[in-house]
């Protein structure tokens, strides 16, 4: 009887990967380091990820992914769903039928429609259409793949973001970088397998809990490099411990825990000298990674970067950095798109077009470099907002707001991606005329997340953790593949 | 290596089920534990609370017995053959066989339904839903010493497994340890002497009842309470705006623990204290517990939809704290393993939903509460006031600036439960699918039948369901609490999942013996926590030596067993306590508003509300207990967040403990612990000339016991490296020592020593 009760609490323990980790360092006698160690560095080998049961169980197509979400939400009709009938209806009331039953985040009553603000052409052999605020990215259209029927329910920042990075609106979920290492491990031993970026007008909405682990161990959350500062927290010696002591202090401390996992057999110690001896190795590896200054000019000069600035282009080198030394899932947040109308900082024609021209160099310097060094083979790079904009100008109490802006909208918009097996130089999905609605192929953000998963090699449905009673996943109990993407 | 551990564990499963079988077929089939789990495993997902394909549903015995769509029955008691579960689950047409999709069932596993049907099929109640039995008295068991009823369980548990406990734990290990779990604090130097020194039979005895009165006592219980009321100095989302007042429901928790308040008042007094007739100050400020849940003040939010959210986190809180009952998931649909519905979700939501709090970013509504020191302060003003009327000096200049100031104490807002009125009360409805716009029909307050059996009546509000908890015949409340008490001081539940006593949660070893516990801590003393630790901590079973062989950790690694002693990493906020006190900086300082330790610059640039991060100047409150730390629920403390707390947005049960090269940089280079270090060295070399009685000065302040003589020359060798490293790079000296009177190598490489003992894993681990 108590085998068989012994036999079912094993059971009911199975598969969480915490027991899993904890397990895994019993019978080894080293440390259980299946994460951080990069000793399931095999996994990521394009041949088989199957080591997991049930997670990596797809063949992947990507190793990694560069997230840039553009925080505030940038306007898809100012930048790639063109509208020329918006130029019409521009200064009109808004039809009844498009407020009927809708709840914006601030429009109130009748709004007037906003025709585009800047002129469009297309571009490449794909013939896509770009706004003139985007001319270093018009040149490489062909290599990405515009979704334009994005939709989302939530209509307020803080929400759509976490919706967009954790699959909830509210917070407590793990993030997506945090399921992707939970579920395929880190390629590698001396860094997170989770960095964050961050740069713009101070940190998105959504906070820290973007890439918070949730209810998965604390060891998948994503680690933030700050521009300034160290760039991981703590990661710099004192001052006067030259890393030659540091050397020797670290070695007497796993020599005198050597000594007591001999007295007390208790595996945990074994772990923890060896996150002792990466703490020593990420002292190097860290600095070496975020120093900027050991990039030729040539690269500088295709970026826009300067070393020691903060900036959107400096963290787009860095991602790539990132990405050659393995990091799974970087993600970058740049801040200030929520173009309202509100205020000159919050004006297309203000801070929406300073936003432009910090994103535009970078990101197409980013797939330019990916793809040179051979990198958009197993990278998937992503860029967008956490939801769209609406067609008319926004109003607030009943009068236009000063500047030209439009508010939240979250039943279309448009987001690129690129690399890592899917179809380039094609736009998926449409609009309505006006941009209101997508019209065909609408992408849910769970099923972005479902197909971004997918390539990685990870079924969405599989990829699940146990937490109140109940099994959690990145995409809840939603999300659908886009196989029509799939290269 | 991972696909290997699979493989064998696989064999290893399939060995026992052959063994099991050869051994236990046509014995009596037992429900809960061999029926359930492959109910729960293989057919609730179709056949449960959220679909019942078919018209069958496992969850319920009326269901599952009754007649299906097809006009059959899945059970026919008695009678396999007739049974339509049976005949499916055998069934070689893959159109046809259940499950549909994967591995059908084992042969085992479908000789286990066919046994229990045969024997009738009965419904077992779900363990934790029958209340423990009173008359449970601990086993007889030969050759206890030194021990209380708690080891007998123990003892009986290991004879099954041919298992002897382990010796008992070394005195300066013991001491250290029963300081930590019931203090936070490692032994002050006066207690640990005492202790060491007494060789009298009931040394250790004293030790605890001296540790059960300090009042540090309250600030650790406070700690592990916090998470559960998911406590912080901010509303949460976006902006995170400051609850700049919410420190005095944390300073309540704390007063509460202290002073023993029976654990049935404690509760009754946070989940209902504004309905207490005639309610006191100290009631209703209990009542913040359910004010811990976030608000949202982003711009365009609709704050019915907080309310809501606000709301249902009061249910789901409330179930985990208290019943141990995973509820979330019937916010949407029936649960789907447990039997309850999801209409009855609504029940309990009922109860919560007419309080006058809409997710106002005043926090509205609060009470007018005067801390303890404004307390004091007006008290002396008054009397002082009183003491120059009578006399006579009421024009005095004195008299008039103590009349201003008295005038001058301004209440704290705090925010707490109030109850709609009557007239203007809310109607709850279910919402389908979980959607809070989508209303169903409307529920009156009630408790779930399956948690009600025992009591048979429906709570009328918020008061009575506070009572119905702590009623004597709820069958979870007790378990769970003395379970959670267990954890603290174990690191390990006797149930592991502490947030789950559903059937989808851990199987306990020692079922039995929590049962035993909860009913001592009911009837024995009157839900009072610090008997109860006192008992368990003075059990032999709490003062085994952690020490474990391999044999022992093969065949049980995560000490369910209790066959060796407790091993575990402490909490963030012990980590910091002790650096603090064994350094010497530490600040006993009490209560008040949080505070803000150095923390380094721009951590809380990431938050959109601008409040800035101030590090106060005196000494006095930078090195107070982790406890008082100011918690902003959207940038927490980075070193705490990196030990594992959490961030309160929710309530959490168990903290998982990582073990991360993150956590290395925090002990090794934070400034707190960097300057912990450097007093510690200083406090070494002050102790003596010689470098060998400086190290031993050392292990005795962080460990309280002496180094092995391996241990004394690992540190002597560090120490003439180190000497030379520095002598090598005499800038670096400078670096480290600026400030001291005449920086040397010597001191430079005393201060390194010092780090490594803060850095020692058994200085990082209760042993």
């Amino acid at each position: 009887m108590r085998l068989l009760k012994e036999l079912f609490n094993r059971e009911s323990e199975y598969l969480t990967r915490r027991h899993f980790l904890r397990q895994g360092s019993l019978g080894l006698g080293a440390a259980a380091l299946a994460y951080l160690s990069g000793c399931n560095k095999h996994s990521s080998s394009l041949e088989s990820s199957t080591e997991i049961e049930g997670f990596a169980n797809l063949v992947p197509k990507a190793k990694r992914i560069i997230f840039l979400h553009m925080a505030g939400a940038p306007s898809q009709l100012e930048l790639f769903d063109y509208k020329p009938l918006l130029h019409e209806l521009d200064g009109k009331p808004c039809p009844e039928s498009l407020l009927e039953g809708k709840r914006f985040a601030f429009i109130t009553g009748v709004p007037e429609m906003l025709g585009p603000q800047f002129s469009f052409k297309q571009y490449g052999q794909s013939g896509s259409w770009v706004s003139e605020r985007l001319p270093h990215f018009s040149e490489v259209v062909d290599d990405v793949l515009f979704m334009k029927s994005l939709h989302t329910e939530e209509f307020n920042h803080a929400p759509a973001q976490l919706f967009m990075h954790t699959g909830s609106p509210r917070l407590g979920r793990p993030s997506f970088g945090s399921w992707v290492n939970y579920g395929l491990g880190s390629e590698n031993d001396n860094l997170p397998g989770f960095v964050v970026l961050v740069s713009g007008q101070s940190a998105p909405s959504g906070g820290k809990s973007l890439w918070g682990s949730g209810f998965l161990p604390s060891i998948y959350q994503g680690v933030e490099f700050r521009s300034q500062g160290d760039p991981v927290l703590y990661v710099s010696n004192p001052e006067g411990v030259p890393r030659n002591v540091r050397r020797v202090v670290t070695d007497a401390i796993n020599q005198i825990n050597e000594t007591a996992y001999q007295e007390v057999g208790d595996p945990e110690i074994l772990t923890r000298m060896a996150q002792y001896e990466m703490a020593f190795k990420m002292q190097m590896s860290v600095p070496q990674a975020t120093d900027l200054t050991d990039e030729p000019d040539y690269i500088h000069q295709l970026y826009g970067t300067k070393p020691g600035k903060v900036s959107f282009s400096n963290n787009c080198l860095l991602a790539r950095r990132l990405a050659e030394r393995g990091v799974r899932f970087i993600q970058l947040y740049h801040r200030g798109w929520d173009s309202h109308g509100s205020n000159n900082f919050e004006n297309l024609h203000g801070g929406f077009k300073e936003r432009c021209m910090e994103i535009d160099q970078a990101m197409t310097a980013l797939i330019r470099d990916l793809k040179q060094r051979g990198m958009l083979d197993d990278t998937l790079l992503v860029w967008g907002g956490e939801f769209g904009r609406t067609p008319m100008q926004e109003n607030r109490q009943g009068s236009s707001n000063p500047f030209k802006g439009r508010d939240h909208h979250g039943n279309a918009f448009t987001m690129w991606m690129t690399g890592a097996g899917l179809k380039t130089g094609m736009t998926y999905g449409e609009t309505d005329e006006i941009g209101y609605d997508g019209i065909r192929d609408r992408v849910h953000i769970h099923d972005l997340q479902a197909t971004l998963l997918h390539q990685l090699g990870l079924d969405h449905e599989k990829l699940t953790y146990h937490f109140q009673g109940r099994d959690f996943r990145l995409t809840d109990v939603h999300g659908n593949v886009v196989h029509d993407i799939l290269a | 290596m991972v696909i290997h551990w699979d493989k064998q564990r696989f064999w290893g499963l399939a060995i026992i089920i052959g063994l099991l079988y050869s051994c236990s077929y046509k014995q009596e089939v037992d429900f809960n534990t061999q029926v359930r789990p492959i109910l729960n495993k293989k057919c609730m997902s179709c056949h449960g609370g959220v679909r019942q394909n078919g018209g069958l549903s496992f969850l319920f015995p009326e269901m599952a017995l009754d007649t299906l769509d097809s006009g059959n029955f899945a059970i026919v008691p008695g009678s396999p053959k007739k049974s339509a579960l049976i005949q499916r689950v055998n069934e070689l047409d893959a159109e046809l066989r259940m499950p549909p999709e994967g591995p059908g069932l084992s042969t085992d596993e479908i000789r286990v339904l066919s046994d229990w049907i045969e024997q009738g099929a009965s419904w077992e109640e779900h363990w934790a839903y029958i209340p423990p039995d009173r008359q449970l008295e601990a086993p007889l068991v030969e050759n206890i010493q030194n021990g209380n009823e708690i080891d007998a369980f123990v003892i009986s548990k290991l004879d099954e497994y041919n298992l002897s406990p382990s010796p008992p734990a070394d005195k300066h290990v013991l001491a250290r340890r029963v300081s930590l779990d019931l203090t936070g604090l490692p032994p002050s130097d006066t207690l640990f002497d005492s202790f060491i020194n007494d060789k009298s039979a009931d040394a250790y005895e004293k030790l605890v009842d001296q540790l059960l009165v300090s009042d540090h006592f309250g600030e650790r219980w406070a700690s592990f309470w916090l998470d559960l009321a998911r406590y912080a100095d901010s509303q949460g989302y976006q902006k995170d705006n400051l609850r700049p007042t919410m420190w005095m429901y944390r300073d309540w928790v704390i007063n509460a623990f202290n002073q023993d308040m029976p654990f049935d008042q404690f509760t009754i007094e946070q989940l209902a204290g504004d309905l207490i007739p005639g309610a006191t100050e100290d009631q209703l400020l209990a009542t913040a517990f359910h004010r811990n849940t976030m608000n949202n003040d982003e711009g365009g939010t609709d704050d019915e939809e907080f309310r809501v959210a606000a709301v249902l986190d009061r249910v789901n809180t409330t179930f985990e704290v208290w019943q141990g009952t995973t509820i979330s998931c019937v916010q949407c649909h029936t649960h789907p393993y447990d039997p309850i519905k999801h209409q009855e979700y609504y029940g309990i939501y009922a109860y919560f939903n007419n309080t006058q709090d809409t997710d106002k970013t005043s926090d509205e509504p609060n009470a007018l509460l005067l801390s303890q020191p404004q307390k004091s302060i007006k008290n002396n003003l008054e009397k002082r006031i009183n003491s120059l009327k009578s006399d006579q000096d009421t024009l005095s200049f004195e008299y008039q600036q103590a009349v201003a100031k008295y005038l001058n104490i301004q209440p704290l807002k705090v925010p707490v439960m109030r109850e709609l009125p009557a007239d203007s009360s809310r109607k709850s409805h279910v919402f389908v699918r979980g959607n809070w716009l989508v209303h169903g029909e409307e529920v009156l307050p009630a408790v779930p039948d399956a948690l009600n059996q025992s009591i048979s009546s429906t709570p009328s509000d918020r008061l009575e369901l506070a009572n119905w908890l702590m009623n004597e015949n709820n069958p979870l409340t007790a378990r769970v609490m003395v379970n959670r008490f267990w954890e603290q001081l174990f690191g390990r539940g006797l149930v592991e999942t502490l947030e789950d006593f559903g059937s989808q949660g851990a199987f306990s070893k020692h079922q039995q013996l929590l049962d035993w516990l909860a009913i001592q801590f009911m009837h024995g003393y009157d839900w009072k926590l610090k008997p109860l630790l006192r008992m368990i901590v003075l059990s032999a079973t709490y003062q085994q030596s952690s020490a474990v062989t391999p044999e022992l950790l093969e065949l049980d690694p995560y000490n369910e067993l209790l066959a060796r002693g407790p091993r575990v990493r402490l909490s963030a906020e012990q980590i910091r306590d002790q650096a603090l006190v064994v350094s010497g900086l530490f600040s006993p300082k009490m209560y008040g508003p949080s505070v803000m330790p150095p923390q380094p610059e721009g951590v809380w640039n990431v938050i959109r509300h601008r409040a800035r991060w101030e590090t106060p100047k005196n000494p006095e409150d930078q090195n107070r207990r982790a406890l008082y730390t100011f918690w902003r629920r959207v940038s927490p403390y980075p070193s705490m967040i990196t030990f594992d707390a959490t961030s309160r947005e929710f309530c959490v049960s168990r903290r998982i403990r990582t073990n991360t090269p993150l956590q290395a940089f925090v002990t090794l280079n934070d400034p707190v612990f960097f300057n912990a270090a450097k007093v510690l060295a200083t406090s070494m070399l002050e102790s003596s000339e010689d470098l060998e009685n400086q190290i031993r000065f050392g292990f005795q302040k962080t460990l309280y016991r002496q180094p092995t003589a391996e241990e004394l020359d690992t540190m002597s060798a560090l120490f003439r490296q180190t000497v030379n490293l520095y002598r090598e790079q005499p800038e670096e000296i400078m670096a480290l020592t600026a400030g001291y009177p005449e920086p040397t190598a010597e001191i430079a490489a005393t201060i390194n020593m010092a780090v490594v003992l803060l850095n020692l894993d058994e200085v990082i681990t209760k042993g």
